[in-house]
C-alpha cells in the first residue's frame, strides 16, 4: 500500500494514547453508570410521590378519597357529588370532565388535581376566572375541606372523605 | 460532595479524553496540521470551564452529571472532526460558542419555562413551518432525494433540527392537559384498551404529520423519530402499553403504504435490505460504512490512522472513502478507529444522557416539566438511534444528524437549547425546598 499510515508503521506513543483514549472514556462511564444503579436502587418513593401523575391512569379505581359537592347553578343538582378520582377538568366544552352550564364559563376553565397528597384547583386560562372562597383565583392553589370554587355563577364545594366516613 | 463541585470533577476525564485525542491526531499526521492547531481542544475546553460557571451560578441544583456527559459528546466529536481536517474542529468549536450563547439566553429567559405553555399554537405553528421550510422552492434542495436542508445565500442550516424542539414543546403542553380524558374515556375492546374516539383526533392528527412528513421531506428517519418521541409522551401521560402498541401498527402501515408509493422512501428500504445490487451507486454509502466499521476490529486503527482518502485521490472533503464522513458517518469513523469499544461508548454514553433525562423526568413535581423532560429526552435518544442504527444498517439509513458529535451549526445550536431546557427542569425538581419550587 502506498505511503498508507496504516497498523503496521503506527507509532508506538499512537497506540498508547488510543487506548488512554478508550480507558478514559470507559473509567467515566463506568463511574456515571454506579451512580445511576444506586438512582435506580434509592428514588423509587421519590419517583412515585411525584406528581401521582399515574394515579388517575391506573382507573377509576385509585384515590377517591376527596369529592365535589354542588351547591348552586351550572345546572346540577345541589347536593350531587362527583368523585375526584385524583384529577377532574370543569368546564363547558363537552372534552370536559364535569360539563358545566354556566354561560361564564370557558371551554375548559379549570381543573382539580392532586400533587402527592394535596389536591389543587388550577384555573386553565379562563376568560372570566375561578374565585376561590371568594378570592381570584392565580395559577394553582392547594384545597382544604370545605373550600368553595366559583365559576361563574357556579359555585362547588370540595370535600374530602375522612376514614370511616359512610358517604 | 454538592451537585456543582461534582459536574466539575465529571469535567477532568472530558480534558484527558481532548488531551489524548488531540495529541494522537497530532503525532500521526505531525507533517499535515499545524502546530496551532492543538489550541482548538483547549479553546473548546475554555467554552466548557464557561458554562460550568455559568450552571454554578444560575442553576445550581441541576442535575450533575448530565453537562458533563454532553461534553463528553461534543469532545469525541471534535477529535473526530480535528482529524477529518483541523478546520472543521475550528469551525465546530466556533458553532460551541453561539450554542453556548443561546445556551446561556435559554436559561436566562426561560427561568420559568412554563410561559411556552401559554405560547403552545404559535410554537406548533412555527415548529411545523420550519419542518415543511426545506421544501420552499428556491432555499430547499434535496439532498440523496431527502428534503431536510434549507440554503439561504450563504447561510445553510437544517430547521428539523429547532423544529423538533418546538413539536416536543407543544406536545408535551397539548398532552399535560388533556391526558385525563385520554384516560378516562377509554374502552377495552378484544382485550386491546383503544382511547376515546372523540379524543382520538390530535392521536390522528399527529399520525397524520408524520405521514405527511414521510411525503413531504421523503424521510423515513425523522418522521420516525417524531413519532416516536409522540409515543413516548403518550405513554408518559396515559401509562397505556396498548396505546404505544396502536400507535406503532398505524405508523408501520403507513410507512408501508408510502414505502411503496414514493420512490425515495422505497429505495432506501431496498438498500438496507440488500445494498449490494447496486455496490457502486444507491448502495454505496452503506457499504463504505460497513467496510470502514469492519475494519475497526475490536479496538480500532488508531486515532488518525485510519485510511480517510484512497491511495493517490485528491484530499478533498467531498472525496473520503467514507461519504458525509464528518456528519451523517461519523459513526462508521469512531468505530473504524476506535473500534467496537469505542463505538459501544459512544452509545453507552447516549444511553446515559438518556437515563439523566428520564430521572429529570421522573424527579420533576409538575405534568407539564415531566412531560417536557421526557418528550426531549426521547427525541433526542431517537435521533441517535435514527441515525446510528441507519449506520449500522439495523433501520434504513436516513440523514439526520449525530446529537453533539456531527459537524454542523444547527445541530449544536438546537441540541445545547435541549439541554439547556433539561437542566432548567432539573435545577426546579431538585430545589430542597418543595414549596418555593412550585
Amino acid at each position: 500500500m502506498p505511503a498508507g499510515r496504516r497498523a503496521m508503521d503506527a507509532e508506538p506513543a499512537a497506540v498508547a494514547l488510543k487506548f488512554a483514549f478508550l480507558g478514559v472514556l470507559y473509567l467515566f462511564l463506568l463511574v456515571i453508570a454506579r451512580s445511576a444503579l444506586k438512582d435506580l436502587r434509592g428514588s423509587r418513593a421519590v419517583a412515585d410521590d411525584g406528581t401521582g401523575m399515574h394515579a388517575i391512569a391506573a382507573g377509576r379505581v385509585a384515590a377517591t378519597d376527596a369529592a365535589l359537592v354542588a351547591v348552586q347553578g351550572g345546572g346540577l343538582d345541589p347536593g350531587e357529588r362527583i368523585d375526584l378520582f385524583g384529577g377532574v377538568t370543569i368546564g363547558r366544552a363537552e372534552e370536559a370532565d364535569v360539563r358545566i352550564t354556566d354561560r361564564f364559563a370557558s371551554g375548559v376553565h379549570c381543573r382539580v388535581h392532586t400533587r402527592g397528597n394535596t389536591y389543587l384547583v388550577e384555573d386553565m386560562d379562563s376568560t372570566n376566572g375561578t374565585y376561590l372562597n371568594g378570592a381570584e383565583l392565580r395559577g394553582e392553589a392547594p384545597l382544604a375541606d370545605m373550600d368553595e370554587i366559583q365559576i361563574g355563577d357556579t359555585v362547588l364545594r370540595f370535600e374530602l372523605v375522612l376514614e370511616g366516613d359512610t358517604t | 460532595m454538592s451537585a456543582r463541585n461534582r459536574e466539575l470533577l465529571g469535567l477532568i476525564p472530558v480534558a484527558g479524553l481532548l488531551i489524548a485525542g488531540f495529541a494522537a491526531v497530532f503525532v500521526v499526521r505531525r507533517d499535515e496540521v499545524a502546530d496551532a492547531s492543538l489550541v482548538f481542544g483547549a479553546y473548546f475546553f475554555a467554552i466548557c470551564l464557561a458554562a460550568h460557571v455559568f450552571l454554578r451560578i444560575r442553576l445550581p441544583n441541576a442535575d450533575p452529571y448530565l453537562f458533563p456527559l454532553v461534553a463528553l459528546l461534543a469532545a469525541i466529536g471534535l477529535v473526530m472532526l480535528y482529524r477529518i481536517d483541523e478546520s472543521l474542529a475550528r469551525d465546530q468549536a466556533n458553532w460551541f460558542v453561539v450554542g453556548l450563547g443561546l445556551f446561556v439566553l435559554t436559561i436566562v429567559f426561560l427561568r420559568d419555562y412554563h410561559v411556552l405553555e401559554r405560547y403552545r399554537y404559535l410554537i406548533v405553528v412555527a415548529g411545523l413551518f420550519l419542518l415543511l421550510l426545506p421544501r420552499v422552492p428556491g432555499i430547499g434542495a434535496p439532498v440523496n432525494g431527502a428534503y431536510l436542508g434549507v440554503e439561504i445565500g450563504p447561510l445553510a442550516f437544517q430547521p428539523a433540527e429547532l423544529g423538533k424542539l418546538a413539536i416536543v414543546i407543544f406536545l408535551a403542553s397539548y398532552l399535560r392537559e388533556h391526558r385525563e380524558v385520554l384516560v378516562v374515556g377509554a374502552r377495552r375492546v378484544a382485550g386491546i384498551t383503544f382511547p376515546p374516539i372523540k379524543h382520538l383526533g390530535p392521536m390522528l392528527v399527529v399520525w397524520g404529520a408524520a405521514m405527511l412528513m414521510l411525503v413531504f421531506i421523503s424521510d423515513l428517519g425523522s418522521s420516525l423519530m417524531f413519532f416516536g418521541a409522540f409515543l413516548a409522551l403518550i405513554y408518559t401521560a396515559t401509562n397505556r402499553i396498548s396505546f404505544v402498541i396502536i400507535g406503532l401498527a398505524m405508523f408501520l402501515v403507513g410507512a408501508w403504504f408510502f414505502a411503496s408509493t414514493v420512490d425515495h422512501v422505497g429505495d432506501r428500504i431496498d438498500i438496507w435490505l440488500d445494498p449490494y445490487q447496486d455496490a457502486s451507486g444507491t448502495g454505496y454509502q452503506v457499504l463504505q460504512s460497513m467496510f470502514a466499521q469492519a475494519d475497526g476490529g475490536l479496538f480500532g486503527t488508531g486515532i488518525g490512522e485510519s485510511l480517510l482518502y484512497a491511495p493517490g485521490a485528491r484530499e478533498t472533503l467531498g472525496n473520503t472513502l467514507i461519504p458525509e464522513v464528518q456528519t451523517d458517518f461519523i459513526y462508521a469513523l469512531i468505530v473504524n478507529e476506535l473500534g467496537l469499544f469505542g463505538g459501544c461508548g459512544v452509545i453507552t454514553i447516549y444511553a446515559l444522557i438518556a437515563a439523566r433525562g428520564f430521572k429529570i423526568a421522573s424527579l420533576a413535581r409538575d405534568g407539564f416539566s415531566k412531560l417536557l423532560a421526557a418528550g426531549l429526552t426521547a427525541v433526542f435518544a431517537l435521533q441517535a438511534f435514527v441515525i446510528i442504527g441507519g449506520v449500522i444498517r439495523v433501520i434504513p439509513l436516513t440523514g439526520v444528524t449525530l446529537p453533539l458529535i456531527s459537524y454542523g451549526g444547527s445541530s449544536v445550536i438546537a441540541n445545547m437549547v435541549l439541554v439547556a431546557l433539561l437542566l432548567l427542569i432539573s435545577d426546579r425538581a431538585r430545589r430542597p425546598d418543595p414549596e418555593a419550587a412550585s
